[in-house]
């Protein structure tokens, strides 16, 4: 082989190439197709005779019917998600009993009866291991009830009508159809959702889905809203009302931020990415009996698991950093209050405080730990009685305690809306961090879709803090 | 704490002005200074005899007086750079008009060929809207070197013509031929295809965007007189002020070619109905067309609607077996024949 | 040809064929390579979970397998190492999956590349089947989804199909695990070397196209003169595809 040969062979292609013209590929395609006509002719028969009962045309009638499109598909995501937040609070709470209640202390008395260093078993036992465990307890039953109930109407082929229904929608802010969907997934896991933009193959849409994940407020979000929004917006209302008041707050918020998924994809389109190539297509492949035991089982391997041991990795050095910085000391402070007490004024003008900034900023692995850490940090700086000790996150049994606790750390009706802001538009926990990069491959858009949401939310915030004072 | 908020409110809102003002997309002022930055001889050099070589094609003179004007400059930059490509012998002066010497020419060529190479990139490969082609390539031609240029066109396969229909000249300065009238001139019931549209001026270029004239169109001319220009194509009446019409240019059909009567847009297949593909339209380009072209939507192929969604826009398509679902603006650059036999 | 059932055994989701060891994910000492190729949503990853044993997760949704899945199995005592390539209309564009898939066929030159097809749209399907038999040489036609063409009045001619083809043709349904005794027997027939392929090559193209084609071909020819595709390489090189020109340029076909 020679250089100058091969040289030759590329200006004999182009030259070539010009000389047949500009319909080149058409010719192709349409040549290979016509071939593809002839062969599947000549062995293919269908016995038009009898008259086929297409059972999937009449689901199709009525899953994309004016009428019963919408109503079908937002009774199935919310009896989906009901389901989900239900049902995983019984789990959830056995599985704290459990790793919170029985084993951690087992560990404590193991430790003080091996006469482990106490900052050793600080580190690893309330640091480590309590992290882990409250991921493992907070995560692990809503995704091991919203996945594989997920995958199962995947299965079945209903979620491609989903797209076709909703992309007259999508598209108007520049998005696809198929957003729906891993927006919906979102709801379960921003990071599973990330995952889930695959079935996009527009480059430009998937980077708009991929973008805009985090506007979808998951699982790991949900407690932390409803949990505030009892505590505080429950309490402004007359107590009859206060159960509807503080749900309608938390599907505000979600509701927000689907409105902020809008805008931020229409934004992106027009901005940053309108230079990417944008292609539309969508099969609706015909319906198929889910196989339903498979389905739980590869949906339980391939997405619970995978997210789940991610999560763990990213929460067992959050939880040691979190032992750590309460208990290193600076002069006569911990790094923790010393931190706080920096944050304090910035997250004034946002109508937070420094122990929901600092939170934020540790607990970046994983939603789950914001509240425990909260709580722990407020003990901290605070001096109140409860809690367990420096750097070791807890939650109250009851949600009065929590409340008192709160307003004792100088929580106002103002924190709990921002923090509820905030909670909605921040950056995505590192996992979902971690698996944009993996997506997309690009340092660049992973910095956008982590910093985007994040300014949003001190914007928002800090807006709402303003106003809120000048009335 | 003790602040006044009116005063935190009135610093955010002064900063997101200010970024505005700065940033906001073309006029922003970060971008006025970049572009004056920007503008060194070369770009002139290369702006002049780019300008002159279109005049020239266009059989037109050009004296120094209208170049200036044509061009963005101020006049003494101009009167300067003019000097200078005298002495190195891009151009000379006839009386008062100016002519591109022959390596003038050469060069001028070389620029148009990386505009509609870039032009022909933007439309291919990248998802930048129609309006933005020119601007980026009259920035990228003037950015880009031979190596480049070529590796580019060699990308892009060597095509003959921009998205606009504008043929690009080879590496050698061969171009292919662009035949035709422009469409304010034809006679009513001349036949023919639109080759070109024109894409400057901007706002007559947007109102032919806005009517959704194809490249690639069969037409029929119904009417045209000082007033407006009707014609016929793919199953729908379009009417022009004339002063629009001349930016679009046609090539009569041969007489062995006949205009496809029954030619009509997918858009407007009806429930129920069934047609055959003729093909897609140029309009379709990149990606998008490939696409479609992947999954079936080839001449012959025969289609019906399989299902709406409930806004009516995507509509779901059955096509070799399969339903796949499109939106409005794509089947509008799909193009069929209707009423063909069902078979059954 | 009627897709027949070879024994009741053969249904049951513990069947095994005679020689037949599933391996999962344990891919070292391997005879032969075989690509798993096909258009998105024709049960691809089944067949795959089919030979090997895996569970990988099998969507009812167009496009799951974005990276390739390894997986193996044992036959007659040769090792095969299966990849899941991502499922592509075409090879002709350049969607990352394309890519993938396309350089795993051309570079990664596994031993036999099975094309998974849906049988109730096969038409559809040829076109990406076409574009790989002219890349290799060494195929087999898994014809899928025989239960839904039944349930849809479709009938196969699988003799004519094979002969146009040029490949062998496999029915099967392998949701039901049928007909997967028989692909496992084809495979290894093909690489061993036992069944030799004369893959169709597309016939429907333009003259001044394959005047070209023709030319550069010979060109290609007189270059790298063991080279099986040199018309799928012309094709490439007229759509001035980046890829094949750097990896002329680095003797990759050599």
């Amino acid at each position: 082989m020679n250089k100058d040969e091969i040289e030759n062979l590329i200006t004999l292609s182009s030259d070539l190439r010009w000389k047949i013209g500009d319909d080149f590929h058409d010719s192709l395609a349409e040549g290979i197709y016509a071939d593809a006509s002839e062969i599947s002719n000549a062995s293919v028969s269908k016995d038009n005779e009898k008259k086929k009962f297409r059972l999937d045309a009449k689901i199709d009638r009525i899953v994309t019917s004016k009428t019963w499109g919408f109503p079908i598909m937002f009774l199935v995501l919310a009896l989906i998600l009901w389901i989900t937040i239900i049902g995983a609070n019984y789990p959830s709470a056995m599985l704290a009993d459990v790793l919170l209640d029985i084993v951690h202390p087992f560990l404590k008395g193991l430790a003080a009866g091996i006469g482990m260093p106490w900052w050793l078993d600080g580190f690893l036992i309330d640091g480590v291991y309590l992290a882990v465990a409250w991921v493992i307890a907070v995560m692990l039953p809503p995704m091991a009830i919203f996945f594989p109930l997920f995958t199962l109407l995947e299965d079945f082929g209903y979620l491609p009508r989903v797209a076709f229904n909703m992309d007259y929608l999508f598209k108007k802010s520049g998005a696809h159809g198929k957003q729906a969907l891993t927006m919906s997934m979102g709801f379960g896991c921003n990071a599973a959702g990330v995952v889930a933009t695959r079935i996009i193959d527009s480059p430009r849409e998937r980077l708009i889905a991929i973008i805009t994940n985090n506007f979808s407020l998951c699982n790991g979000r949900w407690p932390t809203q409803i949990l505030i929004a009892t505590i505080f917006i429950g309490a402004v209302v007359p107590s009859s009302l206060s159960t509807v008041a503080s749900m309608s707050a938390v599907i505000g918020i979600a509701i927000l931020g689907i409105f902020f998924m809008f805008l931020t994809s229409w934004a992106l389109t027009k901005t940053v990415l309108k230079g990417e190539v944008s292609t539309f297509n969508l099969e609706l492949p015909p319906y198929r009996p889910p196989r339903v035991l498979k389905t739980i089982y590869t949906s339980l391997i391939d997405r619970t698991l995978i997210v789940l041991w991610r999560a763990i990795v990213f929460a067992a050095p959050a939880g040691a950093v979190i032992w750590l910085i309460s208990n290193i000391y600076i002069g006569n402070e911990s790094i923790a209050a010393w931190t706080i007490d920096s944050l304090d004024s910035f997250g004034f003008l946002l109508g937070l405080n420094g122990v929901i900034l600092l939170a934020y900023i540790v607990a970046i692995p994983a939603n789950e730990i914001v509240i425990p850490t909260i709580l722990m940090l407020t003990v901290l700086v605070t001096g109140v009685t409860g809690g367990e000790g420096a750097g070791v996150m807890f939650e109250l049994d009851s949600v009065n305690a929590t409340g008192d606790l709160l307003r004792s750390g100088g929580w106002t009706l103002l924190t709990a809306v921002n923090l509820m802001l905030f909670s909605l538009l921040h950056n995505p926990c590192s996992t979902t961090i971690y698996t944009i990069y993996k997506e997309t491959n690009s340092l660049k858009w992973t910095t956008v879709a982590t910093l985007l949401p994040v300014i949003m939310g001190f914007v928002v915030t800090f807006l709402v803090a303003q106003i809120w004072r000048l009335f | 704490m003790n602040y006044n908020p009116t005063y935190a409110l009135l610093i955010f809102f002064g900063l997101v002005l200010i970024s505005y003002l700065l940033f906001r997309p073309k006029s922003g002022w970060f971008w006025v200074i970049k572009n004056n930055l920007k503008s060194n001889e070369k770009i002139v050099i290369e702006d002049v005899l780019k300008q002159l070589y279109h005049t020239e094609n266009a059989g037109k003179d050009m004296n120094l007086h209208q170049l200036s004007n044509s061009l963005k400059f101020d006049e003494r930059t101009i009167v300067d750079v003019i000097k200078k490509m005298t002495i190195i012998e891009l151009l000379t002066f006839d009386g008062e008009n100016l002519k591109l010497t022959d390596s003038g020419r050469d060069y001028a060529l070389r620029i148009v060929r990386v505009h509609r190479l870039w032009e022909k990139y933007l439309a291919e490969k990248t998802g930048f809207d129609k309006m933005e082609w020119h601007d980026r390539a009259e920035d990228m031609e003037h950015k880009l070197s031979h190596e480049e240029t070529d590796l580019l066109a060699t990308h892009l396969g060597n095509p003959q013509y921009d998205p606009h229909g504008d043929p690009i000249p080879t590496k050698l300065g061969k171009v292919a031929d662009l035949e035709g009238e422009f469409l304010s001139s034809l006679k009513v019931g001349s036949v023919g295809r639109i080759v070109h549209i024109e894409d400057e001026p901007d706002v007559i270029y947007k109102q032919i965007l806005a009517e959704k004239i194809h490249i690639g169109s069969q037409i029929r001319v119904i009417e045209n007189n000082k007033e407006r220009v009707v014609f016929y194509a793919e199953g729908q009446e379009f009417v022009l002020a004339p002063i629009v019409a001349a930016n679009i240019t046609i090539t009569l059909l041969e007489k062995e070619e006949s205009l496809e009567e029954n030619m009509a847009r997918l858009s407007s297949l009806k429930d129920n109905e069934e047609a055959s593909i003729i093909g897609i339209s140029k309009e379709s380009r990149g990606d998008s067309r490939r696409r479609l072209l992947d999954l079936g939507f080839v001449r012959g192929a025969k289609i019906s609607i399989d299902l709406e969604s409930p806004f009516g826009n995507p509509i779901a398509y059955l096509i070799k077996g399969t339903s796949i679902a499109l939106r409005h603006d794509q089947a509008s650059k799909i193009l069929i024949k209707k009423g063909i036999e069902n078979g059954k | 040809m009627e897709n027949k059932v070879n024994s009741a055994c053969e249904t049951c989701p513990q069947f095994n064929a005679k020689g037949l060891k599933k391996l999962g994910v344990h891919t070292d000492n391997i005879d032969y390579v075989v690509a798993l190729a096909g258009n998105p949503n024709t049960g691809k990853s089944t067949v795959f979970n089919a030979l090997t044993g895996l569970r990988q997760h099998t969507g009812n949704w167009p496009g799951k397998t974005v990276v390739r899945a390894e997986g193996a199995f044992e036959y007659n005592d040769s090792k095969f190492k299966l990849v899941d390539l991502p499922g592509t209309y075409s090879l002709l564009s350049t969607s990352q999956d394309e890519e993938v898939a396309r350089d795993f066929i051309l570079f990664g030159k596994p031993n036999v590349t099975v094309i998974v097809v849906d049988a109730s749209r096969l038409e559809r399907n040829l076109n990406l089947v076409l574009q790989i038999l002219e890349i290799t040489d060494k195929a087999v036609l898994c014809l899928n989804l025989m239960d839904e063409a039944k349930r849809n009045n479709i009938k196969i001619d699988e003799r004519t199909l094979s002969r146009d083809l040029g490949i062998p043709v496999v029915p099967t349904s392998a949701r039901f695990n049928e007909g997967i005794p028989d692909l496992i027997q084809t495979i290894s027939e093909v690489a061993s070397g036992k069944i030799i392929c004369k893959p169709h090559r597309i016939k429907n193209v333009p003259k001044k196209i394959e005047d070209a084609v023709e030319k550069l071909s010979t060109e290609i020819k007189k270059q790298f003169p063991t080279i099986p595709n040199s018309r799928w390489i012309a094709f490439r090189l007229l759509e001035g595809d980046n890829r094949i020109i750097k990896a002329l340029k680095t003797g990759e076909f050599a």
